[in-house]
């Protein structure tokens, strides 16, 4: 639920970043992509992270194909356990358990990606000017960040989506980066000012380049795992988050996905019917798919850090 | 790096095989009835949520007040909201000697809890405090009443009009005794922690998980009491309430047969009668809901069996276009109506109506003049999930003739603000329960409370207005006889099924659960002497009805 | 000591801030409390016209310009003076949240703290047998049990260990018919019924610590004062421990105060299925019932707090590392 759980402390890359090690601007993009991926997946709990994820994304896209009935059809029995006809049984209102379980991947699937990007790229932009700016304008992003990171996550969502009523997946997004930025911000200042003080970008400096090319072209380029990581980061806690303000019902509660599932489950009280099939397979799903993102990640802290590369041996 | 692979393998088919056992070694796993429940004549009843645990607090005034406050004190008259008849209490019966004057003769035989004797004093120290400190008057009995005084044994109250309801909300202020409050500062804020009453149950023991009442010794009707003690604890979940062997609990249970009745088929019982009506209520001073062809065209749209039976599982009935709750207010229905107010989906007349209000379906979209899609947002609570299945059937029905329709769904207080100040297009609503006709009709339809839009209002969200109508509640209002209110109602019930100013779609169900192992004759369909709830007066003839089981 | 200065000066900055936005969010809701209340009595049926003046009159809904509710406010703030409750009327703020907050401390507090040292610890035990099962299934397990949604965890084990099997309470922080005091039967009632909740807080919180520990813990263990160390001829567990380990915590102190918060925003789903009577189901009500004072009060405490234990980890980390001053 708090986007605070997984979290790779923010100076651990710090210290045994060694710049300069990107290909530049020259090489072709889709190779750069191509050998990033083969990097993720030369480790093997990234590789079984990328065949979840795979499995996961597969899944949304291809719903309308893979699932047996429409997720809203509500005219099978009501609360019917599990039978070849429905392998997971049917909800309180009659609906296929399976097919909802699909069409759900599409939301979570959705607001991972969409979120996660969203809070990344607010993250990049303000993670690294605060890194290189100094002065009362540092401060003042400093001051920001702070209010954002220490004013409890979970109940300022439910205050901001009590209040954009009606949003729906949209809200739930918005609210999600709202209060999802600052963590990936901080990590990406605290190496922005760490790499500030390198000799390639003194030389930089001195060739007179401006602020924004060296932040872009010069730092950036140089945290790509950081920022692919922060970016599975946010994702995994956007995923949970929406889970959970879905679950409490500050969502909208017509859409299906796994989240609401979690709700109707809850409020048909599904425990008591004896299914609980209808709780345990839709927070399994959650589950998995974040840990998808989190296993991902043990591959991408080897991108620009052979030393964090997994099995490795020292 | 091998040697991690296999690991990883080993713990992955760990995961899959753990998860393979859980999901085939049971489909369903039954919670059963492990509790033998109490038999020593306690009652164990689901009445009193904690949030999560008890705040001590039993002032009856109080709208956050613990819920058996009201098993203790006791009101003039307890009302049965099914079908409105009064049981007497504290009075033993009124007499109306014209429309604007309610003569209650107060029981002479009742003592407080205390010991004190109750008086007639006490009912006029209570009705004038709340006078006094308007925050405390939560039934409004000072919108009706002009003065009272006591007689002898009797407390006679002069009315502000003629108006014969009136007596129904005198009848449902608790009374409270005047040789304690008297010396309580701030009435509003006392939290009234050792209650003195007059009813069947006093305090007995309370912590912040549970409260118990014993049976007040000294009751006046002592007599009827068989229940020994009442406990209430503050965790009431659906699951405690099947599991733990409850005597009577207020829930809509999911699959109430599968669980409920299935945790103790012999003794769990359920009935649900209707408790109110669930309606679409459109703003009647928006175009093109203000037509009342658009209304008609709507209402014959809606296959209401099928939206009941979404909406609440298929435990309430479709409501007919008559106001009433049926069958307990039968004998009010207008004989006149077709079908007795039902209204049956009819596809070519809701497309006839809608083409008088303009529409006409192109395609599979239903289109105005211009060309555009019709589209509605109809407004309900978040949260209210039964509304919501409803609504997503109607938004289904609806959506087959060519109508787009959106749902808005602010959290309760948002919606009860919306509704307030008229800011929406059709909103989903109840109204009714009250057991009063009167009280149903005139907070539906009277034009007093037709506000500006944008001002807020408490009743008749769709702001309708009509002075005939107005005139029909007046003279229902001070009417004293019954067969001229039954006239009177039946020519509002046609103003209902002609004009639709609501919607009418289904009963909202009283979700009554009771089990008789402990203690029998509960209320029930064969048996409908008070409604099944928990809350307000009416537990009162609950508790004084109940036998011992053998 | 220009440190410590400036690190005052933005604490009191951040929470005047803090103060003020906790004025202005629940204002933003949207319906008022009376309306939050008459909504809770409607699903009980019909509440008559005149009840909502009552209502209102009862609660005595703010009036006056949003400006003067401001300095009011803030002057009843710096007095801790919370006013009085719109949900439990007439109950005071103050009251009701000193009943919840032990609760919260207690449960929320212990297993965060065994959650960090158990966790930082097996990451240590991971990072230093990388590549064995002792690395692999606690990360593995580490990141999937982290995985998992609060309340799902929560309900599963409610369902499982409280309903199918029995073994535990189902819902409360102590039994129906017993009284908080200072007394060993109650405790360790407390304590029983602590069991689940914290299990749930553990398990979903545990996952992070590893990972973190682990990861800073490899970095570490590839610095050259390490390498050092090693080429000395130091035991391996010495240098594990003594040189490794006692530098890759200090980050992991950073992530503890930060976790703070967020733990507390957890608590409030996990005490929500269990029914615990501490500051997040306290939190939870006042959201839903619009009830500005207890919102405005827990949000500070809790902003507060997270303030305050970043506030004392930014002070340790200034004495443990120096170069963070500059």
């Amino acid at each position: 639920m708090t986007p605070t759980r997984t979290i790779v402390p923010p100076t651990s890359v710090v210290k045994t970043m060694s710049p300069g090690t990107h290909d530049g601007g020259g090489a072709n993009p889709l190779l750069v992509v191509w050998r990033a991926f083969a990097t993720i997946w030369s480790v093997p709990k990234a590789r079984i992270g990328l065949a979840l994820l795979g499995f996961f994304v597969i899944l949304a896209v291809f719903a309308p194909l893979l699932a047996p009935y429409a997720a809203t059809d509500n005219t099978f029995g009501r609360s019917e356990d599990m039978s070849p006809a429905h392998w997971l049984g049917t909800t309180a209102a009659g609906q296929d358990v399976l097919s909802q379980i699909i069409y759900g991947a599409r939301v979570s699937v959705f607001v991972g990606f969409v979120a996660g990007l969203l809070s990344t790229i607010i993250a990049v932009l303000i993670g690294l000017s605060w890194g290189y700016l100094r002065g009362p304008a540092g401060e003042v992003i400093n001051f920001i960040v702070n209010l954002f990171l220490v004013i409890p996550a979970l109940p300022l969502m439910i205050v901001i989506a009590a209040y954009l009523q009606n949003g729906g997946i949209g809200m739930i997004v918005l609210v999600v980066v709202i209060t999802g930025w600052a963590w990936g911000a901080r990590v990406l200042r605290s190496q922005t000012q760490s790499l500030r003080s390198r000799d390639f970008v003194t030389a930089a400096i001195f060739s007179g380049e401006s602020p924004s090319r060296i932040v872009f072209r010069e730092i950036l380029p140089n945290m790509t795992s950081l920022i692919v990581g922060s970016f599975f980061g946010a994702s995994t806690a956007a995923i949970l988050a929406e889970a959970g303000l879905e679950f409490l019902g500050l969502g909208d509660s017509t859409t299906v996905s796994w989240g609401t599932m979690l709700f109707w489950a809850q409020n048909s009280n599904a425990l008591l019917t004896g299914q609980w099939v209808l709780l345990f397979a839709p927070g399994l799903c959650i589950s998995l798919l974040a840990t998808s993102m989190s296993l991902i990640n043990f591959g991408v802290d080897g991108l620009s850090n052979p030393r964090l590369r997994e099995g490795a041996k020292r | 790096m091998k040697q991690l692979r296999g690991h990883l393998i080993r713990t992955a088919f760990a995961v899959v095989g753990v998860t393979a056992l859980l999901a085939t070694s049971a489909c369903s796993m039954d919670v059963k009835n492990q509790a033998s429940g109490p038999s020593d004549g306690s009652l164990l009843v689901a009445a009193d949520n904690g949030s999560p645990t008890f705040e001590k607090n039993f002032n009856p005034f109080s709208t956050s007040k613990r819920v058996a406050t009201t098993y203790m004190y006791e009101p003039l008259q307890v009302t049965n909201t099914l079908d409105g008849k009064a049981t007497p209490f504290l009075a033993t019966g009124n007499t109306l000697p014209d429309a604007k004057t309610v003569v209650y003769d107060i029981r002479t035989d009742v003592k407080w809890s205390d010991g004190t004797a109750f008086t007639p004093a006490d009912v006029a120290y209570t009705f004038n405090l709340v006078k006094e400190i308007p925050a405390l008057d939560t039934w409004g009995v000072w919108q009706h009443i002009e003065s009272l005084e006591v007689v002898g044994d009797t407390v006679v109250f002069r009315l502000l009009t003629e108006d014969v309801p009136a007596a129904a909300i005198i009848d449902q202020q608790l009374i409270v005794p005047e040789h304690i409050w008297k010396d309580v500062k701030d009435p509003v804020t006392f939290k009234n922690e050792e209650p003195v009453t007059t009813g069947p149950f006093v305090l007995d023991t309370f912590t912040a998980n549970q409260y118990t009442l014993t049976k007040n010794a000294d009751y006046w009707q002592a007599d009827k009491v068989e229940v020994e003690k009442l406990v209430l604890p503050a965790a009431n979940s659906q699951l405690d309430v099947v599991k733990n062997g409850y005597d009577w609990a207020y829930a809509f249970i999911t699959d109430v047969e599968g669980t409920w009745v299935n945790a103790d088929k012999q003794h769990n019982k359920y009935w649900f009668p209707p408790g109110g009506t669930i309606t679409l209520s459109p703003n009647l001073t928006k175009a093109p809901y203000n037509d009342v062809n658009f209304r008609q065209g709507l209402s014959l749209a809606l296959d209401r069996e099928k939206i009941a039976t979404d909406a609440e599982q298929g435990y309430v009935d479709a409501a007919g276009q008559n106001g009433l709750l049926l069958p307990n207010q039968e004998a009010w229905l207008n004989a006149d109506l077709p079908d007795g107010g039902a209204v049956a989906q009819d596809e070519a007349a809701a497309l006839a109506a809608f083409e008088k209000a303009g529409y006409t379906q192109q395609g599979d979209k239903m289109v105005d003049a211009a060309g555009t899609q019709l589209s509605i947002t109809i407004l309900t609570a978040n949260g209210y999930t039964d509304w919501l299945q409803g609504l997503q059937t109607v938004q289904s029905q609806l959506g087959e003739l060519g109508i787009d329709v959106k749902l808005s769904q602010p959290q309760p207080a948002a919606y009860t603000e919306a509704l307030s100040k008229g800011d929406f297009d059709i909103a989903m609503n109840s109204f009714g329960g009250t057991g009063s006709v009167f009280q149903d009709m005139n907070t539906l339809l009277n034009s007093e409370f037709a506000t500006p839009i944008g001002t807020g209002t408490t009743g008749n969200y769709g702001r309708f207005s009509d002075p005939k109508v107005d005139a029909l509640l007046a003279e229902l209002k001070s009417s004293t006889d019954e067969a001229d209110q039954m006239a009177i109602s039946a020519q509002l019930q046609t103003v209902l099924y002609e004009q639709l100013p609501v919607i009418s779609m289904f009963y909202g169900g009283l979700w009554g659960l009771s089990s008789d192992k402990n203690f029998t004759n509960w209320p029930s369909e064969d048996n409908a002497y008070a409604p099944p709830n928990t809350w307000n007066s009416t537990p009162l003839l609950i508790l004084t009805n109940l036998k011992k089981a053998n | 000591m220009r440190y410590t200065l400036s690190k005052i000066g933005l604490l009191l900055l951040t929470l005047w801030a803090a103060v003020t936005l906790n004025f202005l969010l629940p204002r933003l809701m949207p319906g008022s409390p009376a309306d939050a209340a008459i909504a809770k009595l409607a699903q009980n049926g019909p509440v008559s016209p005149s009840t909502r003046a009552a209502i209102e009159a009862q609660l005595g809904v703010p009036t006056g310009s949003a400006w003067n509710q401001y300095v009011e406010y803030l002057n009843n703030v710096v007095h801790f003076d919370f006013g009085v409750s719109y949900t439990f009327f007439p109950q005071s703020v103050a009251s009701l949240v000193g009943t919840a907050l032990p609760w919260t401390l207690v449960l929320v507090g212990f297993v965060t703290i065994v959650a960090f040292i158990f966790g930082t610890l097996l990451g240590v035990l991971a990072a230093w047998k990388r590549g064995s099962w002792l690395d692999t299934l606690p990360t593995v397990g580490g990141t999937f049990a982290s995985a998992f949604p609060y309340f799902w965890t929560a309900l599963l084990l409610l369902f499982f260990l409280g309903y199918v099997a029995g073994w535990f309470p189902t819902s409360g922080a102590y039994s129906s018919s017993a009284t908080p005091e200072l007394s060993v039967p109650f405790l360790l009632d407390a304590l029983y019924h602590s069991i689940l909740p914290a299990t749930t807080i553990l398990i979903t919180s545990l996952g992070g610590w590893i990972l973190g520990m682990r990861s800073t813990m490899i970095n570490t263990l590839g610095d050259d004062y390490v390498t050092f160390a090693e080429a000395n001829g130091l035991h391996p567990r010495t240098v594990a421990i003594r040189y490794a380990a006692r530098n890759a915590i200090l980050p992991n102190l950073t992530s503890f105060g930060l976790a703070l918060g967020g733990v507390v925003g957890g608590s409030l789903l996990v005490e929500r299925v269990f029914s615990y009577p501490g500051v997040g189901y306290l939190l939870y009500t006042a959201v839903v019932n619009q009830d500005f004072p207890l919102m405005q009060a827990l949000f500070l405490i809790i902003t507060i707090s997270v303030l305050l234990a970043n506030f004392i980890v930014d002070i340790l980390y200034g004495i443990l590392d120096p170069r963070t001053r500059r």
